[in-house]
């Protein structure tokens, strides 16, 4: 984390709060460019690294993710040999939001299929989601409307194809979701016709983002998982992380190796379709920024992906969401949602100063904050530095709004100790989506044949920069396309198994580029080392 | 006073700061941690399963590790997702008719009018959800009242661990919801959207792609 | 095998429901004496160093005074018959062969404490205990005893045969007293002791079926008889349940403190054929392992307690060279957890994630972390239930990861 070698103590940022003074907007003397250009993470000199091989070979990318992408494989040919092996017409790789739309829609199109989660179905970015999930369906709404929303969010680097279907699919990707038996919030009957409620979402021209109170993923995540757990044609393998791809000799997708945890082995599943749903990344922690992601975030599915000679996109592409938790230490980087912001919450500095409208896009506001703190206004607690989000203000204004509107904030401020209707949170950027990804197609298609991809993990949907609520609204879009697509291919593709010879061929091609080929990847976990997979590695003390 | 203390966790003794959750506390060191662990400190996902029990105390607590504290002394189990060998499964297509939602529920979770009121899913729950008040009230037929008790349940499936009579509880009430949803929710905007795309009406058109140039004009 | 089955088991007086043929045994002498003396029944019984034979091994004396002593003309006196556990077999063959000396021993016990109820808490899936107590105890309605006993108690004294739930946890005292008021077998928290406060909150002593069965026979041939059936400084004989790997499984009465090499190879016929000899889960199964080194042992209360295990209800399961202790003791915790009443999480999530590690390990994928886990249940768990359940379950693995950690692939623990 960048942190700033001076800041203002928080006692002293405290009592010029709560002297009563009503906060001025201080000019920023800085274009939105310019402000992006030199307090964004993305453009840090840190940020910026040259792929030297691959399908991306000469392109930017992040160098955290660099090093990751041009890693040797986990495993080797001998670890094939006494591994269980299992079939299956499509094979899921990831237990969140896209896994499991992906996964119920191939079995639904009468696919076999098999689920396999790192860590438990629905340990995931998505249940953790709160905000909502963005769907044109107001009177004054548009599909068309969403889809410039989108692109303008995203700086007009998304791909308009895999828009356009984003847009046009979310009505009945609601519906889908009600059928399986999810609740949104809805309006008053007799005074608002009973509509599903809209919230306002940063960046967009029409209140457009659905909810459920505000866990909104958690009541997705649950339903999702029930009806995956239920469903008997789709076979689910908790803990067992996907550790390297398997291909035909044409270079297309063959399945998978799995690791089962539990039994300590590796399992071999052939599958004609392999769908990719790991999510993203937050876990690697780039340039030290803590994160909202949850503990599997670890960049997975863009290695393996790449190591079969997929295509990726944007690499250098993030998404700090202005306002993680900076205090206590053990939350943070926890999310404390843009909704504070939407009602009208203000971000303050240690001098007790506006310096950004707070609803301005997310990456601008996280450079506007990054600058404060950088600039010695942010203010320091217990060596954790950040601005205020002055939810004190609004609880003057609005007496029962926190408690009311925002049940998470509450929640959230009772866990870090603190009342927000008196004391302001501490707030610092963090971590929190990975706007770059697998380059698809419409049905969610790679470049490599086999290998379809869904959710964080595919790139093209959101530019540069992605709307809130449309994560969400992605992952069952293209979830379910994905499936589709896959379920529709059985006949087209072959049940045969495959190798690692893509695994072979890139270890000579890091030998010849003269990249290291001690580092491994994928990460499966966060941590100081690699999990032990082989048993030699593991200490039997 | 000292910011540093102990806790021992599956066997191993930790060093945590004062104000660590029980989870932080479990990464620090050199193992990698594979499992009970997912939103790290959100408290949604109910991974984090643990027993725990605080020094000098009689009591053996279930609680999420990421959303409790860490104390000196404190020792901690975690324990491992429950599911059930036998699990009736049920579609929700199956369950389409409102008026036989009573027999469906005892089709499909016949124990639930067993329930011997022993309260062991409520003191099993790390969310305080009442969740022996949401089986009785399933049991008289208050479905609607049952499944907003299960609200906030992040299906952690302590309270179907807990419970000795294999009621499932999170799962009927979960059932209850998804019945819920799925029967009566029909949001009139999102009929009316609907019908329009079916007629081909609001289909989006590419070449009016709005451009940078165009938006900075 | 002169010494084997000579009070209860002894097979002149295995008449069944007659009470006529009980009393043609010698049956009723007992009460006759006691009726002679109420208020010297107590120390008689100290006398005799008569124990619990339910378990515990309390000394029974001091329970019987603490009901004598609580205030209240009201109390109970309940035969607990509720036995359930894996192994043990023997209140199932009085409370069926001989009910008269079970009823004769609860009505001595109503004297002592001047109790007006005497409860027979059977276990209904027993059904051949069930039907002879019901036709016994019928027949004692209408004898004159019972009559003389009201006279001498102050007050008129029922008998009634209650069937419990037929659930393991129904057998543990306040779970007893929950199930007789009406409720579901829901263990209490303790105190107050039933003896102070138990059914409907009347003093209530609740004894074993077997502690009951003996009583008239000590009050018949006097405390120093009884004591001298024993081996050493124990008293009197017990009923040991043996099962397993053993030639002859069955139930033994012997004299207490026989030792369990005595048991298995001179009464049991020693081990099954070509087997030798691993261990034993006494009975339970709640208690540390005996094993080769016990052999030895004299099984009474307090030399097993030596050996840091328990003789509990007598009930010995032989385990030969060969079997998987593992195997047993996740069996065993299967049965537990099982049994649990849901009451306390502690004990139900606990006893799962004790079978869930010991799976782990049975089935040899374990991690030396696995077994850490193991280890550190096995100290959270104790004492945080309402009754001794989830401490039973936890002694087993306990020990058994004393006792054979070769078992567990660890190095052996120094003693
Ligand atoms: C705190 C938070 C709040 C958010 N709020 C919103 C919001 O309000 N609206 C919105 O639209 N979006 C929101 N987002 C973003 C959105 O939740 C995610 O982008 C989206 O849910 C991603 O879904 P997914 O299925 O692609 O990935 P995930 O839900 O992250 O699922 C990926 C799964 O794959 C597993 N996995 C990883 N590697 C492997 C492997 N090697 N083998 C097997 N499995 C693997 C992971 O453990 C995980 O379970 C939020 C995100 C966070 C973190
Ligand atoms: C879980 C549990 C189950 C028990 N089951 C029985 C039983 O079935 N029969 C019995 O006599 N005692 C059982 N006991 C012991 C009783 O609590 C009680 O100690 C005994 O009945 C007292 O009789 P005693 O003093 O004659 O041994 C059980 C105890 C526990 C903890
Ligand atoms: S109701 Fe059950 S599943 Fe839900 S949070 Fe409570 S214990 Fe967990
Ligand atoms: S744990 Fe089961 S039996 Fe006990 S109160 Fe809850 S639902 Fe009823
Ligand atoms: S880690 Fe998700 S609830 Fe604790």
């Amino acid at each position: 984390m960048t942190q700033a070698t001076t800041a203002i103590p928080h006692a002293e940022a405290l009592a010029r709060l709560a002297s009563g003074a009503t906060p001025t907007l201080r000019k920023s003397g800085l274009s939105r460019e310019l402000l992006l250009e030199r307090y964004h993470p993305d453009h840090a000199p840190a940020a910026a690294a040259t792929l030297q091989i691959g399908a991306n070979a000469g392109e930017r990318c992040h160098p955290t993710l660099a090093e990751l992408l041009q890693a040797n494989a986990l495993i080797d040919g001998f670890d094939l040999a006494g591994a269980e092996q299992l079939s299956t017409d499509v094979l899921v790789i990831g237990g969140g939001g896209a896994g499991a739309a992906a996964a119920l829609t191939a079995a639904s199109h009468g696919a076999d299929v098999i689920m396999a989660c790192k860590l438990r179905l629905g340990d995931s970015n998505t249940v953790m989601a709160e905000g909502g999930i963005q769907a044109a369906l107001g009177r004054d709404d548009s599909p068309q409307r969403h889809f410039e929303d989108t692109l303008r969010g995203g700086h007009y680097r998304a791909d308009p194809l895999l828009v356009a279907q984003l847009a046009s699919d979310a009505p009945d990707a609601i519906r889908w979701l009600i059928e399986l038996g999810m609740h949104f919030d809805v309006t008053d009957a007799a005074t608002d016709g009973g509509t599903l409620r809209y919230k306002q979402a940063g960046g967009c021209t029409q209140p457009r983002i659905l909810s459920y109170r505000d866990y909104t993923g958690l009541e997705m995540m649950r339903v999702l998982r029930e009806t995956v757990e239920l469903d008997p044609a789709i076979r689910l393998l908790n803990r067992c992380p996907a550790v390297e791809l398997l291909s035909h000799d044409d270079g297309s997708c063959a399945g998978a190796v799995l690791f089962d945890l539990e039994y300590q082995r590796f399992v071999v599943v052939s599958a004609r379709s392999v769908i990719l749903a790991t999510g993203g990344c937050g876990r690697l922690h780039l340039q030290g920024f803590p994160t909202s992601n949850h503990y599997g975030a670890t960049a997975d599915g863009l290695v393996l992906a790449y190591r079969l000679g997929a295509k990726l996109r944007d690499l250098d592409s993030f998404q700090y969401h202005p306002t993680g938790i900076a205090f206590p230490s053990r939350l943070a980087g926890g999310l404390i949602s843009e909704a504070a912001r939407s009602c009208g919450a203000w971000l303050i500095n240690g001098l007790g100063e506006r310096f950004i409208d707070e609803l301005a896009p997310r990456d601008v506001v996280t450079a506007a904050i990054l600058r404060e703190c950088a600039d010695g206004r942010g203010i320091e607690r217990d060596g954790r530095i950040g601005v205020f989000l002055d939810t004190p203000r609004l609880a003057r204004q609005w007496p029962e709004g926190i408690e009311h509107h925002l049940p998470a904030l509450a929640h959230l401020a009772a866990k870090c100790g603190i009342d927000p209707a008196t004391e302001p949170m501490l707030v610092y950027p963090t971590l929190h989506y990975q706007n770059g990804g697998v380059v698809i197609d419409g049905e969610g298609r790679s470049t490599v044949p086999g290998l379809l991809c869904a959710g964080e993990v595919s790139g093209g949907i959101h530019g540069r920069n992605r709307l809130m609520g449309n994560a969400l609204l992605d992952i069952i879009a293209f979830g379910r396309r994905a499936g589709q697509r896959a379920a529709e291919d059985i006949g087209k593709r072959p049940l045969r198994r495959g190798d690692i010879e893509h695994v072979y061929s890139w270890q000579r091609t890091l030998v010849q580029s003269g990249l290291p080929r001690q580092a491994r990847a994928p990460r499966l976990y966060p941590g100081p080392g690699h999990y032990p997979l082989h048993r030699n590695e593991r200490s039997l003390a | 006073m000292s910011n540093t203390l102990r806790i021992s966790i599956d066997g191993k003794e930790k060093e945590a700061q004062a104000g660590d959750s029980i989870l932080q506390a479990h990464l620090k060191g050199d193992e990698t941690v594979t499992a009970n662990i997912g939103c790290m400190g959100q408290g949604v996902c109910g991974a984090c399963r643990c027993l725990v029990r605080k020094e000098g105390e009689r009591e053996t607590a279930t609680r999420l590790a990421c959303e409790t504290l860490a104390e000196e002394g404190m020792q901690v189990s975690f324990m491992d997702y429950y599911q059930p060998a036998r699990v009736s499964r049920y579609g929700l297509e199956d369950i389409r008719d409102g008026w036989e939602w009573m027999k469906h529920l005892r089709d499909v979770f016949p124990e639930a009018s067993n329930c011997r009121h022993c309260s062991g899913c409520d003191r099993a729950c790390p969310k305080g959800i009442t969740v022996q008040e949401g089986i009785a009230l399933a049991s008289r037929g208050e479905l609607q009242a049952a499944a907003e008790v299960f609200d906030a349940c992040i299906m952690c499936n302590l309270c179907t661990l807990a419970c000795p009579e294999n009621i499932r509880p999170n799962h009927v009430g979960l059932f209850l919801r998804r019945a819920h949803a799925a029967q009566t929710l029909r949001p009139g905007d999102l009929l009316r959207r609907l019908d329009q795309q079916r007629r081909g009406e609001l289909a989006i058109d590419l070449s009016a792609v709005p451009t940078a140039q165009g938006e900075r004009a | 095998m002169d010494k084997l089955n000579q009070v209860l088991l002894k097979p002149a007086i295995q008449v069944g429901a007659d009470l006529f043929a009980w009393m043609q045994q010698g049956g009723t002498q007992g009460l006759a004496t006691a009726l002679d003396a109420p208020q010297t029944l107590i120390q008689r019984i100290a006398d005799a160093d008569l124990r619990g034979m339910g378990g515990a091994g309390f000394p029974t004396a001091r329970k019987w005074e603490a009901a004598a002593q609580a205030a209240g003309s009201e109390k109970y006196v309940v035969c607990n018959g509720n036995e359930d556990e894996p192994g043990t077999f023997k209140d199932r063959t009085l409370l069926s062969r001989t009910p008269h000396q079970v009823i004769e021993g609860a009505l001595i016990a109503a004297l002592a404490i001047r109790a007006c109820h005497v409860i027979f808490y059977l276990n209904p899936h027993q059904q051949g205990s069930l039907r002879e107590m019901r036709r016994a105890v019928a027949q004692w309605q209408d004898s004159p005893w019972l009559e003389k006993v009201a006279k001498a108690v102050g007050q008129p004294v029922d008998l009634q045969v209650v069937p419990s739930s037929g659930r393991y946890i129904g057998g543990e005292e306040t779970a007893v007293v929950a199930s007789l008021e009406g409720g579901f077998p829901f263990p209490r928290k303790k105190p107050p002791f039933p003896a102070e406060s138990g059914v409907r909150g009347c003093p209530t002593l609740i004894n074993n079926t077997e502690t009951l069965a003996k009583v008239s026979h000590i009050i018949r041939h006097g405390a120093d008889w009884y004591r001298a059936l024993g081996v050493g400084a124990a008293s009197g004989t017990k009923l040991y349940s043996l099962s397993g790997d053993v030639m002859a499984p069955g139930l033994y009465e012997l004299p207490m403190g026989t030792s369990l090499h005595d048991l298995i190879y001179r009464y049991g016929g020693g081990m099954l054929e070509g087997k030798a000899f691993k261990a034993v889960f006494t009975g339970g199964p709640s208690n540390t392992l005996l094993t080769r080194k016990d052999l030895d042992v004299a099984l009474d209360f307090d030399s097993v307690r030596e050996r840091q295990s328990r003789l509990g209800t007598g009930a010995m399961i032989v385990i030969s060279e060969g079997s998987s202790i593992i195997r047993k003791v996740a069996e065993y915790i299967g049965f537990f957890a099982k049994g649990s009443c849901g009451q306390c999480p502690s004990c139900k999530c606990g006893t799962f994630q004790l079978a869930r590690l010991l799976e782990r390990v049975d089935s040899g994928r374990h991690s030396p972390a696995d077994l850490a886990a193991l280890r550190h249940l096995c100290q959270i768990l104790p004492g945080s239930g309402r009754c001794g359940l989830i401490d039973g379950a936890v002694t087993v693995v306990q020990s058994s990861l004393h006792t054979f950690p070769q078992e567990y692939g660890i190095a052996a623990t120094a003693d």
